[in-house]
């Protein structure tokens, strides 16, 4: 990043997790990791695409971004100067020895998001809108559009009562929509003048930053291409920053600056969309850029897809998350008891004879079955080729004593992102040599 | 069918399996009638995989609907046109049927047995309050009673009179008193074995769309299942009698990418092993380039250009088909340079005569808000590409 621009949006280690409530007394019984240590930073002018499957947790990003939702650990800092930036990153490599105490103390009360108050804070909302996937649900089916667009100006005061009308013209008018669509409902506008009057209100307040929540996933091809155009010469006109979240590659290909791919809650790959693109480290971002259908790649390439299910972020995988449905897993991947117990779901019997299971990490357990038949069947299934060879060879010890079977692995640490040949960072082992 | 359809029987094309020929359906509303398909014509080759692409509104899903004739009416209206359809079915031999003439018996006697349909949304498809086994099982009861006997263990067991109660019974058309008899003894025993025999083909059909453990996913409800996992049991339903044609309506757009890979790959294996011809409905060019032979772009209720598919993408005639082609994102356009069509599809309410893209065409003609373009192949060489647009008339 150049230093001479503002970072306008720096995410530290953010973390959100939802409860996950029972009962009568509405006990939290556990917490889905939807967003588990996400770490990146926009620029000023820059666009940011956010990609993965549905459920891995772009969308909560967008609303923690935005101020909709409470952050449970991390912190995201808006307007950053250069010389701000790198203090903060001094100040986390060297936790014990803080130089320029002022300096970060500063940062936390007018920069981080989830501290600041009063004026900041308003100034933050300002500069910070959003702009929906749906336009029939983000916008009030009983407003007109004049009320719409003009709510963020009367809300934050910018303009006088008799200035109102005139400002929401030219909202209007930026966005390809006139005056005659000032006194229309929403439902009288197709889906591409709803997404461009969604547009059209989060401009208002000449904002820094819009989280562009797949802006045209509703939209067809031609009606796309419009609005993308519109986006794209909207941040020529202003310096807007956006922060892209959508599925489609193609789009966040044509779109974006910078690229991060994430999965299960986690980034698993982050760099200039060029180098992502032309040279993808990490499997799964593999195997995206090889299921997404493209004009320009050869009919019938290979549709490389993933095996099985994203497994359940409430209790995600220790060590790489991605190994369940990787292709080219490792031994050294983090392989843990439940990924045995998941691959033999179809030895329908042998599951349902287990009586209980003692679990005290991920790594180890001690699975108690009905009879000492089963156990010792349990046994003789890992060996088969139920269970891929790198998990199996990732097995420490297996014993059966009894009706019981103890099972262990070796403890493997979360897979860190780092850097690899073409500058992007990568959570892969692979990359980690 | 009938002798009388002995006459059509000779006008569709040995290689066909369907034909439509300007097709029309409107539907009415207060400002006037809507022509949502207007004088759509096309073929499908037998075993073949057609793709039909445009926008929001243009009319494909609605002509698919009529193949099956589940176009409601009112509002609906059959304004005019054929769709006939070559029934490969084994017992009567094949015959080509109207299936716009059919009544309501004769079109349910088809649907999920000769034709079948793998609707958009598996989450709104299926019904929520039923297991996967029970809506599974609805098209063996009502098509295949022959093999449930067969998988039961009664097929030449019964007499007369108790098979035919027992068939009654299996296609859910007894009555109260014969239900209730087969709860109790000894009928009881044939509804255990009929159960049993249905839960096999269930498995058997689920199995063949690479579900995991058929028989635990049998038992489930559809909020138990992911997406993929129910577009898959769509699918288990819509092939489970081996139709002759398989109407996909966008059966990919509610899916993840990944998954959608999965499930493009299975549709096309599983049409290549019962060759089955495949009517394949997106809006996703670049999918549907993937994955179909010919492909018919339609615009505002019409047909605007035919041919392969790798004909289609390497020379689009139609001004509309290049609009869409140039749309899609890619790196070869520059950012903020993506080719939009500007402006909005028409309004369909009592369109005029003339063009129906001439307001978004970059490349209109003096004469094109007059005469309406017809449907003609583009040179005496490829006679499969047709494009219906004045620029290449004569």
């Amino acid at each position: 990043m150049s230093n001479s621009k503002n970072t306008i949006l720096s995410l530290r280690n953010v973390k959100k997790h939802f409860p996950i409530k029972e009962g009568v007394f509405q006990n939290v019984v556990g917490q889905v990791h939807a967003v588990d240590g996400v770490s990146f930073d926009i620029g000023a002018g820059e666009t940011v695409g956010l990609v993965g499957e549905s459920g891995c947790g772009k969308t909560t990003i967008g609303r923690c971004v935005s101020g909709l939702e409470p952050l449970t650990d991390g912190d995201i800092f808006f307007d950053l100067t250069p010389e701000k930036l790198v203090a903060l990153e001094d100040f986390e490599k060297h936790q014990s020895e803080i130089k320029n105490k002022y300096l970060i103390d500063e940062i936390q009360s007018t920069s981080n998001i989830s501290k600041i108050e009063g004026d900041d804070f308003y100034n933050y909302r300002r500069n910070c809108q959003m702009v929906f996937q749906d336009s029939f649900s983000s916008l009030s089916p009983r407003q007109l559009v004049s009320d719409i667009v003009s709510r963020p100006l009367k809300i934050h005061k910018v303009c006088a009562d008799n200035e109102l009308i005139p400002r929401t013209i030219e909202l209007l008018e930026q966005v390809g929509l006139g005056k005659q669509h000032l006194y229309r409902f929403p439902h009288q506008f197709s889906g591409g003048q709803r997404q461009r009057i969604s547009i059209a209100r989060a401009l208002a307040l000449d904002p820094k930053l819009i989280v562009l929540d797949e802006p045209t996933s509703a939209l067809d091809v031609s009606v796309q291409a419009q609005i993308l155009n519109l986006l794209h010469d909207l941040q020529k006109q202003r310096g807007l920053s956006y922060l892209f979240i959508t599925h489609n590659l193609s789009v966040i290909r044509h779109m974006a600056d910078k690229i991060v791919v994430m999965y299960l809650g986690k980034v698993v790959e982050a760099g200039k969309t060029e180098d992502i693109f032309a040279n993808p480290q990490h499997p799964y971002t593999k195997a995206l850029l090889a299921a997404s259908p493209d004009l320009s790649e050869d009919v019938m390439s290979d549709m490389a897809a993933l095996d099985g299910p994203i497994p359940d972020p409430a209790r995600p995988p220790q060590g790489c998350s991605f190994r369940t449905r990787c292709p080219v897993s490792r031994t050294e991947c983090g392989w843990e008891v439940d990924d045995i117990i998941r691959r033999l779901e179809h030895h329908e019997t042998l599951i349902d004879s287990i009586k209980s299971v003692h679990q005290p990490d991920a790594f180890n357990a001690k699975l108690t079955f009905e009879t000492s038949f089963s156990a010792i069947e349990l046994k003789d299934a890992i060996g088969t080729n139920d269970i891929p060879k790198q998990m199996r060879k990732a097995i420490k010890k297996i014993e059966v004593d009894g009706n019981d079977v103890n099972i262990s692995f070796d403890p493997v640490q979360t897979v860190p992102l780092v850097q690899s040949d073409n500058g992007s960072l990568s959570r892969c082992v692979l990359a980690n040599k | 069918m009938s002798p009388d359809n002995l006459d059509i029987q000779n006008s569709l094309d040995k290689d066909l399996i369907a034909s439509v020929t300007d097709l029309k359906v409107y539907f009415e509303s207060k400002q006037g009638m809507v022509h949502s398909v207007d004088g759509v014509s096309f073929d499908i080759v037998d075993g073949e995989m057609m793709g039909l692409v445009g926008e929001t509104g243009c009319g494909k899903s609605v002509t698919a609907r009529t193949f099956m004739q589940l176009v409601q009416s009112p509002p609906g209206v059959l304004a005019g046109g054929n769709i006939k359809f070559r029934s490969k079915n084994i017992k009567n031999g094949s015959q080509v049927i109207d299936l716009l003439d059919l009544s309501e018996n004769q079109i349910r006697e088809l649907r999920g047995e000769r034709i079948a349909m793998i609707f958009q949304d598996p989450g709104k498809a299926l019904n929520p309050g039923l297991t996967i086994r029970t809506q599974v099982a609805e098209v063996f009861q009502e098509h295949r009673e022959n093999d449930v006997l067969e998988k039961a263990g009664l097929k030449n067991k019964l007499s007369g009179v108790t098979e035919y109660f027992v068939k009654k019974y299996i296609k859910q058309e007894a009555g109260f008193l014969v239900t209730t008899l087969f709860k109790i003894p000894p009928l009881s025993t044939y509804k255990k074995k009929i159960d049993s025999g249905i839960n096999r083909l269930v498995a058997e059909a689920l199995e063949e769309t690479q579900i995991p453990n058929p028989t635990k996913v049998m038992e489930r409800y559809p909020h138990e299942l992911s997406g993929g996992m129910k577009q898959r049991v769509m699918i288990a339903q819509a092939i489970a009698c081996n139709p002759d044609l398989l109407i996909a309506d966008e059966p990919t757009t509610a899916l993840d990418v990944t998954v959608q890979a999965r499930v493009l790959d299975l549709i096309k294996e599983l049409q290549k092993r019962h060759k089955t011809s495949v009517l394949y409905i997106s809006h996703d060019l670049s999918l549907v380039r993937r994955i179909c032979d010919r492909i018919a772009v339609m615009y505002a209720g019409q047909i605007v250009e035919t041919g392969d598919a790798e004909t289609i993408f390497n020379q689009p005639k139609h001004p509309y088909t290049q609009g869409l082609i140039n749309a899609l994102p890619s790196m070869s356009h520059e950012r903020g340079k993506l080719e939009a069509i500007e402006g909005i599809v028409p309004e369909l309410i009592e369109p005029e005569p003339g063009c129906r893209f001439v307001s978004r065409c970059m490349r209109r003609k003096a004469n094109c808000e007059e005469i309406d373009p017809k449907l003609k192949p583009i040179s005496e060489v490829n006679k499969s590409h047709k494009v219906a647009c004045l620029l290449y008339e004569a």
